[in-house]
């Protein structure tokens, strides 16, 4: 995986499925789709938008609480992000979140910035990801 | 999909309701679609106020809460769920992190049921969502049952109990959760069952010594028994209670074994069977008691006796046994009613009881363990039916032991007892046989006192006897004699003889007086043999119906044969003239031949007609308004009521034997007859005297104003057919001494030449 951050208006135009395909784990997004085979509830793009509505709230929530620096936030976030990016296939985003976790629930505070720092970027990279499925299956 | 009905297909829901309580709005999503689309029935909240305000309107069968929520996190609701009431045993699922161990331990703190790794395995949360429904239904199952268990025991007076041998023992402490330092666990029940409150601390050593003393040292004996051997545990125990009431408790236990056999302790129940207990006792003792005087009865009796023999025959001691009947008991029955009978029985046994050393209760246990003189218990009297009583001496050392017993019986008979309103005088036969020498069974003892008390009774009563093998052959000779006068009346073997009364100065039959004979074999056996005997057994009445008829039938031969026209005598016991038939029976023997009811006079001692005056005057007054006549035999020898006799219906007075037999020897008797003779003229009787056996006493009885006599000197009591050859012979040739005699009167023609009755 590059660490190159496309920037938001990048991401919004060109967005090639190979992209999807590296951050979205496909057996991950295969579970979701067996939830509703048919696509008749219009499942995937409803937890797909409100993965985006969430990883957006959550985002704006981290970079609130890296300064001043709010353990407690932080670690809300990082737990709820881990669980629900794994849900969507952000296997990626979902391990940062969990290496964040356990560097606040261990106190390696040092460890923590460059783990915040990559978790940012791999979220922009998932929620493009994420839009660009959105909009391949929409 | 549908749970497994385990145990109540009512009680499992087709969807079960799952409220779903999640912050991240992604995973609350997912997780609610899969779980709808494996059978569950799912709301959804995404903090945790918002899932306790749920509640307020909306029951689910289980929650499942995120462990990490912003505000209200999965703990403090958790906490927050157990306090509602209706929530306290509610399954709950706790979603943590897969490396949160933390989390897991506090969600057990917090009373969560389980936890389960966040994950998108659905399949696997649906899992143990379904089995957590299914255990929380088998504990809400356990625990109904557990209520309705103890209710059970509740009603039934019984509580279950735990007892862990104390620590240090093989198996010992591990499972002694809630018992007490000596491994001893009560439930509530058990504890109401033994007077204490629910929360109570009560140890064993507590227990055993609420167990009255004489009781406890046996139970003690039996708990040390049964905890080295491991045994079953079953017994009744007393309890004194803290309130003050005895119980009566069973206690039943079985040891209970660990995985390497050692015995870890008991589990078993107490009950309160005092009740089942008291009932038993009062079956028990109306098996063995008699209803009327609380004696032990005829069981009971042969039960002690049996018990008494065993331990003579082991120690080698002598016992008695003694049968008491009382004397004249049917008398009062008769006369005063049953009522009265009873109130006499009760009071006689109340009397016999001061008598001996009388034990109510005899405890099985007691005799095996009570040590050689237990038998002494045995000891007391008894009611075997009627107005028969028995008592037993388990131990004497002789007969005299015996008679003085039998002794302090009679005595304590003598003072009146006041029945009915009235004083009676009761005395009593006593029977007495001795074991060894008397018998060696209960049966050969009662069947021998049985025959010393008859012995008793047939020499005058109101004393005691000793069995002995000569009153044994008199026995059986009785109970011979007894069933062939049964057969005799079958048999033809009943014969009337008859005794003409003569008129002296007319020398003429005037009647005749009818005596019966039992031609037994080449035997005729006398009345004084078998009449006692037949008024004993009852016998006398058939006896005395038969003669009526035999006498009617030979008023009858007589009248076609000479002209007879006067009275055949029938002398009948006074208990024939209480029988309301008598009349009726007298009518058909009369009507059957043809004869008019004059034919038949009936003969009543006046000892019989005193004894019973109340119950006989209405007879008599029937039988003289259709013309029987009454005499009264042996007069003279009881002790009439003059002034009842004035008001007798009856005819005749009959001179007893014994005052005629001594006419012309002593002068008090000429003067005991002439005073019968001028009270006899006074009421206008007649009188008539028996027993006359020579000329001298029928010289002074003709002087003194009798004419009418029966006795040897006139003919003996002869078969009727001979009675007609005497007359024929002797009477009217004149030929006999008395009639030259008698001839200084002038002579009537004889009657039986002159005209027949109709």
């Amino acid at each position: 995986m590059t660490d190159s951050t496309p920037p938001p208006a990048l991401a919004s135009t060109a967005a090639p499925p190979a992209i999807t395909a590296l951050v979205l784990d496909a057996e991950a997004l295969a579970t979701l789709v067996q939830l509703d085979p048919t696509g008749a509830n219009q499942l995937l793009p409803r937890v797909l938008t409100t993965y985006r509505n969430s990883l957006a709230r959550l985002m704006a929530q981290l970079v609130v609480a890296r300064w001043p620096f709010d353990a407690a936030v932080l670690r809300l976030v990082t737990h709820t992000l881990k669980s629900s990016s794994a849900s969507v296939g952000a296997l990626g985003l979902s391990a940062l979140c969990a290496a964040a976790e356990q560097a606040l629930r261990d106190g390696r505070l040092d460890d923590l910035p460059r783990i915040l720092d990559d978790l940012q970027a791999q979220a922009e990279r998932a929620d493009a990801a994420v839009r660009q499925l959105l909009l391949s299956t929409g | 999909m549908l749970l497994p009905h385990d145990f109540d297909a009512d009680a499992s829901p087709e969807r079960p309701k799952v409220l779903l309580v999640d912050d991240d709005e992604v995973t609350l999503m997912l997780t609610a679609v899969a779980l709808r689309e494996r059978g569950f029935e799912i709301s959804e909240a995404s903090s945790g106020e918002q899932a306790l305000a749920r509640l307020d309107d909306w029951a689910p069968d289980t929650i499942v809460l995120d462990a990490l929520m912003p505000g209200l996190d999965g703990f403090a609701t958790c906490q927050a769920l157990r306090g509602l009431a209706g929530y306290e045993n509610m399954p709950v699922l706790m979603l943590t992190g897969l490396d949160d161990e933390a989390s897991i331990t506090r969600a057990y703190q917090v009373g969560a049921t389980d936890f389960f790794v966040k994950s998108t395995q659905w399949s696997l949360l649906a899992g143990r969502l379904r089995y957590l429904l299914r255990s929380s239904r088998t504990r809400q199952e356990l625990e109904r049952s557990k209520s309705k268990l103890a209710r059970a025991q509740d009603l039934a007076r019984m509580g279950s109990f735990d007892w862990r041998r104390p620590s240090g023992l093989p198996g010992g402490a591990a499972a002694a959760g809630t018992a007490g330092a000596d491994g001893l666990t009560l439930a509530p029940e058990a504890l109401r069952v033994l007077g204490f409150g629910p929360h109570d601390r009560v140890s064993l050593r507590r227990l055993v010594r609420m167990v009255p003393m004489p009781e406890r040292r046996g139970m003690t004996r039996v708990l040390s028994g049964v905890q080295t051997q491991s045994t079953v545990l079953a017994i009744d125990v007393p309890v004194l209670l803290v309130d003050g009431r005895t119980r009566i408790v069973h206690v039943e236990a079985e040891p209970e074994f660990n995985e390497h056999g050692h015995a870890v302790g008991y589990t078993g129940i107490v009950q309160d069977v005092t009740d089942r207990r008291v009932a038993e006792d009062r079956i028990r003792h109306l098996a063995n008691f008699d209803a009327l005087t609380g004696l032990p009865n005829r069981r009971q009796l042969i039960w002690r006796t049996e018990r008494a023999l065993d331990h003579a025959r082991r120690l080698g001691h002598q016992a008695a046994m003694l049968l008491i009947d009382l004397d004249r008991f049917k008398v009062i029955n008769d006369t005063l009613g049953h009522a009265a009978g009873d109130e006499l029985l009760v009071e006689v046994a109340r009397r016999l009881r001061g008598c001996v050393r009388h034990s109510d209760q005899v405890m099985d246990s007691a005799l095996d363990t009570a040590g050689v003189r237990s038998h002494r218990t045995l000891e007391a009297v008894g009611r075997l039916g009627g107005d028969e009583f028995i008592a037993l001496l388990p131990e004497v050392v002789d007969e005299a032991d015996a008679q003085r017993v039998a002794q302090r019986i009679l005595d304590a008979m003598r003072d009146p007892v006041w029945v009915g309103g009235q004083e009676c005088f009761v005395t009593a036969s006593v029977g007495i046989s001795m074991y060894p020498a008397d018998g060696q069974t209960v049966a050969d003892l009662m069947r021998n006192a049985d025959v010393a008390m008859y012995s008793v009774k047939n020499t005058g009563r109101d004393a005691s006897a000793i069995y002995s093998p000569m009153l044994a052959g008199r026995g059986r000779e009785k109970l011979e004699l007894e069933s062939a006068l049964h057969k005799a009346i079958e048999r033809n073997e009943l014969v009337l003889h008859y005794q003409p009364k003569i008129d002296v100065r007319s020398a003429r039959m005037v009647g005749a007086e009818a005596l019966m004979r039992w031609q037994r074999g080449p035997v005729l056996v006398p009345p004084a043999d078998f009449i006692p005997l037949a008024e004993e057994t009852g016998l006398i009445v058939p006896l005395s119906e038969w003669a009526l008829r035999e006498a009617a039938r030979q008023a009858k031969v007589w009248g076609v044969n000479f002209g007879f026209a006067d009275s055949i005598a029938v002398n009948l016991p006074n208990r024939m003239f209480e029988r309301s038939d008598l009349v009726e029976t007298i009518h058909q023997a009369v009507s059957t031949y043809g004869v008019p009811h004059r034919a038949i006079q009936l003969e009543i001692t006046e000892t019989g007609l005193m004894k019973d005056l109340q119950n006989v005057i209405p007879c008599l007054h029937r039988l003289t308004e259709i013309g029987v006549e009454i005499s009264i035999d042996d007069f003279g020898t009881g002790y009439s009521s003059l002034a009842y006799l004035t008001t007798l219906p009856i005819s005749e007075l009959k001179i007893d034997r014994s005052f005629v037999r001594d006419l012309g020897i002593t002068p008090q008797s000429s003067a005991v007859v002439t005073a019968i003779i001028a009270l006899a003229r006074s009421l206008g009787l007649r009188v008539i005297a028996e027993g006359v056996e020579n000329l001298r006493q029928m010289e002074v009885l003709h002087r003194l104003g009798c004419t009418v006599m029966q006795g040897f000197l006139f003919s003996r009591p002869i078969p009727p057919d001979e009675l007609e050859r005497w007359l024929q012979q002797t009477v009217l040739p004149r030929k006999a001494p008395w009639i030259v005699q008698a001839g200084v009167e002038q002579l009537e023609p004889p009657r039986s030449t002159g005209g027949r009755w109709p």
